[in-house]
Parts: structure tokens; sequence; C-alpha cells
């Protein structure tokens, strides 16, 4: 469950990222969030995975109240969310299997529950038999399921993905697409920010619209549009 | 303790991983380190080079040939007695003679001249050595006493003052430009480990900041960089002190013609070689570990 509630986020007096956003999100919910550059999505993003506090309101976020979280519970926080970022954020001096072991490293978990894991979510995302590549020895469609497989790796009860098709060509895109949704299926949320109007169109799920950090349309079977309907 | 073993395992995966940027980092290290040695031992030299030139400097004292023993005797238990004397070393007209002889053994006309003369024309002398050369005025101010005006002859100091005292003007010269020069190598050490330490976090930015948004802690980040500090400041002081250690071992010949001492600085390295190397290498990780610190604090803001 994501929850925020009169959520403003200024930058400096007249720049305001978001202004009192209300939007709550049931557990197991797929949805999009679209709207034009500069409109306040990665603002959103930063908000949902603490990079950044709002100026007012609240978000609760799994039984978090991330608008008081602490510095030092920050790391334990993200653990419990995958993100999916558009420039995939691998690490480049480690292997496919050392960036998604990394995610189960920092949280401390044991060799061998490591070794049984990572193989098998790289197989789910089709990378089974690209473990020992580096990020550079791989497609852009590849990184992003490297970054997806990490994502997962710790079995997280939300996924925020900030324009995970947005290097990628229409088929790899796809590919993406259908990853997430049998992620969804399993039960998990996911919270995608995109500009892609196919990827929108086709998905046939909740659609919220932003427009200058203010939600201006949140539809439950919604199409990709940027004005008010 | 997973946690402990993977910041060690990655550290050592890193620096494998980022080797040009390891290399060149304890490359640096390194030359700072010889910096502080040639400095150390610069200072070591010139301070052992007075301390040899002082140690030739004594006040002599010439007794006359007509003292009694008990009158010597009671010469040389005063100046004995002295706070600043550290040493007075009595030598009888017997032994001065000898010393004469072997002085001259190569110069015939002397020695024959010497035999010329049926009886021992040279006085008993008493060689004395104060704590510091400024107290050889107070020496012969007390030896300048009526009470001793027949006994004793002659003393030699006037002659070693002026020597000594350029040595003390030269000594504080020195002194004064080694701490300036210390300082200097100190801020230009700082600014280039700050500097290369800087780089080195700077190329990996991106990295820390992913570690970050994948719930890795702030320690769980800084962790491999404080091992690799750690192990660049063990391996660059192990090879400054072999480099350093042969390289005296080539000056000291030459060193030892102004020593008197050709084993002079390896002696006095491998007496001093735990300090030597445990200050360094205390001095090389403060450095790398305040500077890695300073410089991944504002990356670590994610």
């Amino acid at each position: 469950m994501i929850q925020l509630q009169g959520i403003t986020k200024q930058y400096t007096k007249d720049s305001f990222g978001l202004q009192e956003v209300d939007l709550f999100i049931e557990a197991g919910e797929f949805v999009s969030v679209v709207g034009q550059s500069g409109t306040g999505k990665t603002t959103l993003i930063k908000l949902l995975i603490a990079e950044e506090k709002p100026t007012r309101g609240d978000i609760h976020i799994g039984g978090w109240d991330v608008t008081k979280i602490k510095d030092r519970d920050i790391p334990l926080f993200r653990r419990q969310i995958g993100v999916i970022f558009q420039d995939f954020k691998l690490l480049s001096k480690k292997t496919v299997r050392e960036n998604v072991a990394f995610a189960l490293q920092v949280a401390g978990e044991p060799y061998k529950r490591i070794r049984d894991i990572v193989p098998k979510v790289l197989d789910i995302v089709g990378l089974g038999h690209k473990m020992d590549r580096y990020p550079h020895q791989l497609s852009g469609g590849e990184q992003q399921r490297v970054v997806i497989a990490r994502s997962l790796v710790h079995r997280p009860k939300i996924i925020v993905a900030d324009e995970p098709t947005g290097n990628l060509d229409s088929i790899n895109t796809q590919e993406i697409m259908e990853i997430l949704k049998k992620i969804n299926a399993f039960g998990t949320t996911i919270v995608l920010v995109t500009h892609n109007r196919d990827v929108v169109n086709q998905l046939r799920k909740r659609v919220v619209v932003l427009q200058e950090g203010k939600i201006i349309s949140d539809e439950k079977h919604g199409k990709y549009h940027l004005s008010a309907t | 303790m997973y946690s402990f073993f993977r910041i060690i395992s990655f550290a050592f995966q890193d620096m494998v991983r980022n080797i040009g940027l390891s290399c060149m980092t304890v490359f640096i290290l390194i030359l700072m380190l010889l910096s502080m040695n040639t400095l150390l031992f610069i200072r070591l030299v010139t301070t052992e080079a007075t301390a040899t030139v002082r140690d030739q400097i004594d006040v002599t004292v010439f007794l006359s040939d007509e003292a009694t023993g008990d009158e010597v005797d009671e010469v040389y238990t005063y100046i004995s007695s002295l706070p600043e004397v550290t040493q007075a070393v009595f030598k009888s007209s017997d032994e001065v003679l000898a010393d004469f002889r072997e002085l001259y053994k190569q110069n015939a006309d002397i020695l024959s001249s010497l035999d010329e003369l049926n009886e021992n024309p040279l006085g008993a002398t008493i060689i004395i050595k104060t704590t510091s050369p400024a107290d050889y005025a107070t020496i012969i101010e007390q030896l300048s006493v009526p009470e001793y005006d027949t006994i004793v002859e002659s003393k030699t100091f006037t002659d070693a003052q002026g020597a000594i005292e350029k040595i003390d003007a030269i000594t504080t010269s020195i002194e004064k430009f080694s701490v300036a020069l210390t300082a200097f190598f100190g801020i230009i050490a700082f600014l280039i480990i700050f500097n290369t330490v800087r780089v080195a976090i700077y190329t990996q930015r991106v990295e820390i900041s992913i570690k970050k948004l994948v719930g890795a802690t702030n320690w769980f980040v800084r962790g491999p960089y404080i091992c690799e500090s750690l192990f660049f400041s063990i391996l660059s002081t192990f090879i400054a002190v072999v480099i350093v250690y042969f390289t005296i071992g080539l000056l000291d010949p030459y060193i030892g013609v102004v020593l008197g001492n050709n084993t002079f600085l390896t002696n006095y390295y491998i007496s001093h070689i735990l300090s030597l190397a445990g200050v360094q290498f205390g001095i090389v990780f403060f450095l790398t570990l305040v500077s890695s610190m300073l410089a991944m604090r504002r990356y670590l803001r994610v």
C-alpha cells in the first residue's frame, strides 16, 4: 500500500516539483504515472524511494512513514522496494551475477542463499546464461533485465519503475513490459513512470496523469493522455 | 559478520578491477613517503655532522710541570665535580709525551729535537668535555682563580670558541629550515593525497550512489574504501621502506667520509625501523582515510 497525502515538494520560492498531491495505491495494483517533462514524475519517484523528502504532507509505504524516516533507516526501507531506472544504474565493475547478488549482500543475506537465489532470478528474466558478463557486454534490453532481476531478488512488495523502456527499442520494450506484468500477476505492486503511449495503452491498467506538479486525472482502466478528461 | 568479510572482499575486488587507479594511488603515496624520508635523513645527517664537530671541540687544561701530585689531584677532582662537566680525562706528562711522539712520528726533525732534550718538556693535561659548548666559558672562568695560577699553565678554549659559535649558528639555521621544509612537505603531501583519493572517489561516484539506491548503508559503502586505504598504506609503506633501505646503503659510504662511520644511516634505520615504518604508515593511513571520508561524503547523500 502506498499513500500520499497533501504532498508538496517545493525547490525554490516559485518552483514546485509536486503540489498538494493525494494518491492512494493499493497492494497489487499496476499504476502508470504519465505526464510531460517537468510535471513532477521524477520528483514523485525520488519521494517514493526516500531520495528526497517532501516540503509538506505525509507518505506511507508498506508500514513506513517515509516523511519521518531517519537517515539510518533509509537503507532498510530501500531493501523492501525494487527500483528500476531508465539508465539502468548497474555497477559497471561487477558482473551480472554480482550486480544482482549485491542487493542481497547489502542486506546481509547468507552466502548460500545468495548462491541459490541469484541464478534462479536471472533465469526468470532470461539471463541465466550470461551471469558472468559485465554490463557493457550486454544490450540495453539485457541490462534492463538485469536491473529487474536485481529489483526482484529480495522479493519486494513494491516495484518503482522510472522510464524502464526509455532507452529500449520496441521489441525489448515489449519484453520488459511482459516481465513487469508477470511480476504484477504474482501480487507485487508496480508504479510505472513512462512517456511511452503504446506501453500505457496496451496495459489497460490504472493511469495517473500529472501536470505542473498536480494530479489532473486518475483512471482505473485509463489510456495515455496528457490533459484532464 | 557476513558484511565484514564482504567489505574486505569488495575492497580487493575493487583494487584489482581498478588496477590502474590503485597503482597510481600507491605510486603517489610512495613518492610522498620518499620525500618524508629524504627530509628525515637530511636532518639526521646534519644533526650528526654538527654533533661530530662539537664532539671534537674540548677544553684542554695544561698543567704546570712543577705542580705536585696533590695539586694535580685537587684540580682534577674540582673539575670532575663541576655539574657542567660530562668527561674529564687526565693525562700524565708521560702519556702526553707518548701522544706527541705518535702524532709526529712522521716528522723526524721534531722527534730528534725532542730527543736532544734529556727530560720531558711537556706537563700533564686534563681534557674536559661539557654538556653544551656554552659551558666551556664557565669552566674557564672557574679555573681562572688565583689558587690555580701556579698549577694551570694554559687553557685552549679561546681557539675553539669561534668554531662553537659558528656551529651553533649553523645548527639553529638548519633546524629552522628543517621545520619550514617539514611544514611545506606536509602541506604538499596532504594536498597530493587528498586530490589523488578525491579523483579515485570521483571516478566511482556513480557506483557509490547506485550502492546507496539498492539499500547499502553508508558504512557498507565506506567499508571497502577504508580497507583500500589500509591496504594502500601498508603496501606503500613497505615499498618505501625497502627503497629507502637500499638507497641509504648506497649513500652510507659517501656520508661515512664526513661522519667517520660507514654504516651510520643503515644502523640508524635498522635500529628505528619499527617506529619509522609505524609513523609513516600512521600518517599515510590517516591522510588517505580522512581524504576518502571527505571526498565521499557528498556522494553518500543519496
